[in-house]
């Protein structure tokens, strides 16, 4: 596993962002200083697992170790707590897809390096509605 | 005893009853089915002209699942519903590793945020997953440990034509066991494990496809350890096939369960809950804790189960479980029940599954 997507495995795996202990302010990827109070005291959040779609985009032409995969459906979703984090959809029809549609996550591989090499996992979304 | 698992009849039994801890108990459980179905007759039409097949479905995982991926999300399921914060053990049963070499189980620890724990991955064919249950039972009953998380999990492979191809499934089942409290959902009474060297099926190390002796698998094999296992957990403990509100037996097809069942003095009315096989096919470790699952999301407190699996190369684990008091909170809170997951599928063609599946690469 590459080393700088292993230092990140739990932001891949369980959402992990973080939280200003000062104005509760919730950050998906983490930061290091509040953006909205300047406190430099936050503490790791687990986001939650379900929100809604704001916007997607549908890509035809994948990099490699995506192949077999496209058509892919990358869309933004607002989580329930406000922070809107990027994700591939999965599972869902193209003609499902609607702005303002429930998602969640899974847990699913994102690629495989090789039929020889790493298997990198975390999170995508499925639709509810 | 015979070991050469003719036909001779049985002349006597061993008794092996597992001396289960009755202050451990199954406080949540959890599956995963994956939505895409493969209907029989798509494989009966690329492979068989078309010839007429059973009336059953496969749950087939979809590119990006593997056992990893299924097992995080059945795990997931059964935490919630067991509400438990921290595990002491995970064991991941299983035939499909996609690592030959590292484990399936650190990584689902990594996943469920769990890390003071000992994690292994185990393997004995179909019955891994209920070897995994026993162990952390065995772990809690010591005292070494509070809680622990067993799964059984596989994306099970077929030979592209071969008989195993109709029937070769995916899915997960999770349990997390913790010590017994108001809150239990069950309690395994007792246990009965049965072995043999008995090479019905198996996958040499490589292989991308596992080899197996058709008809050789039946008689001598699953019936064989099931009928023993069976047999001495009701010599060992008392038990008639009327005790028990619910059996569940392995089911690597539709005929199998039925036969083992009506041969142990079983009634349809008992196994019939417990029949996934025509839904969802043979996620092989997964297969009769899915059935115990599925009976779970019905019973009743002070029902009693009886849970057989069978696993090729060969065994058997026969258990007996109690249900308790805490099984209707915990489900009306879980909300997820077994049959909403076979519900929600969607059926593919031949050529889907097989680029699902690996069979054709880009």
């Amino acid at each position: 596993m590459a080393i700088s997507y292993w230092r990140r495995r739990d932001r891949y795996y369980r959402l992990l962002g973080n939280k200003c202990t000062r104005c509760n302010a919730e950050y998906y990827p983490p930061v290091y200083i509040c953006r909205r109070c300047g406190s430099e005291s936050l503490i790791d959040a687990e986001m939650p697992g379900t929100g809604k779609i704001l916007t997607y985009t549908i890509l035809r032409e994948v990099m490699s170790g995506f192949e077999g995969q496209q058509p892919i459906i990358i869309g933004i979703v607002q989580l329930d707590n406000g922070v809107k984090v990027l994700g591939q959809i999965v599972d869902t029809p193209i003609d499902a897809l609607k702005i303002g549609c429930k998602v969640r996550t899974v847990f699913r591989k994102i690629r495989e390096e090789s039929s020889a090499g790493q298997i990198y996992y975390g999170y995508k979304f499925t639709v509810l509605c | 005893m015979p070991l050469n698992n003719s036909l001779i009849p049985f002349k006597g039994w061993v008794n092996f009853g597992l001396k289960t801890p009755k202050n451990a108990a199954i406080a949540g459980y959890g599956v995963y089915i994956p939505r895409y179905r493969l209907p029989s007759v798509e494989v009966a039409r690329i492979w068989r002209g078309g010839e007429e097949a059973p009336l059953i479905k496969k749950a087939v995982a979809s590119l990006d699942e593997d056992i990893t991926t299924m097992a995080v999300e059945a795990a997931r399921r059964a935490i919630k519903m067991a509400e438990t914060k921290e595990l002491g053990a995970i064991f991941v049963g299983t035939e499909t590793k996609p690592y030959a070499v590292k484990p399936t189980s650190t990584i689902v620890a990594q996943a469920l945020n769990q890390h003071k724990v000992l994690a292994s991955d185990l393997e004995f064919a179909c019955k891994a997953g209920t070897e995994a249950l026993q162990l952390i039972l065995a772990l809690i009953g010591s005292g070494m440990i509070e809680s622990g998380l067993a799964i059984g999990v596989d994306t099970a492979q077929g030979r592209p034509g071969d008989d195993l191809e109709f029937t070769a499934a995916s899915a997960a089942a999770a349990y997390i066991l913790s010590k017994r409290d108001v809150g239990s959902i069950a309690v395994v009474e007792g246990a009965s494990s049965y072995v043999s060297d008995t090479t019905d099926f198996w996958r040499r190390a490589g292989q991308q496809y596992p080899r197996h002796l058709s008809r050789f698998t039946g008689e001598p094999a699953y019936f064989y350890h099931i009928q023993h296992a069976v047999k001495n957990l009701f010599d060992e403990f008392g038990y008639k096939p009327s005790d028990f509100k619910y059996a569940v037996f392995h089911q690597p097809n539709p005929r199998f369960p039925v036969e083992v069942a009506l041969r142990l003095g079983f009634n349809l009315e008992q196994i019939k809950p417990s029949l996934l096989n025509p839904y969802i096919g043979n996620p092989y470790a997964a297969n009769s804790l899915l059935g115990l699952a599925v009976v779970l999301d019905e019973a009743s407190p002070n029902d009693l189960i009886l849970v057989c699996s069978f696993g090729s190369g060969a065994g058997s684990d026969a258990l007996s479980i109690r249900v308790l008091d805490g099984v209707e909170e915990k489900r009306r809170k879980a909300q997820n029940k077994v049959r909403d997951m076979i519900e929600a599928s969607v059926e593919i063609d031949y050529a889907t599954y097989a680029k699902l599946r690996g069979k054709i690469v880009a």
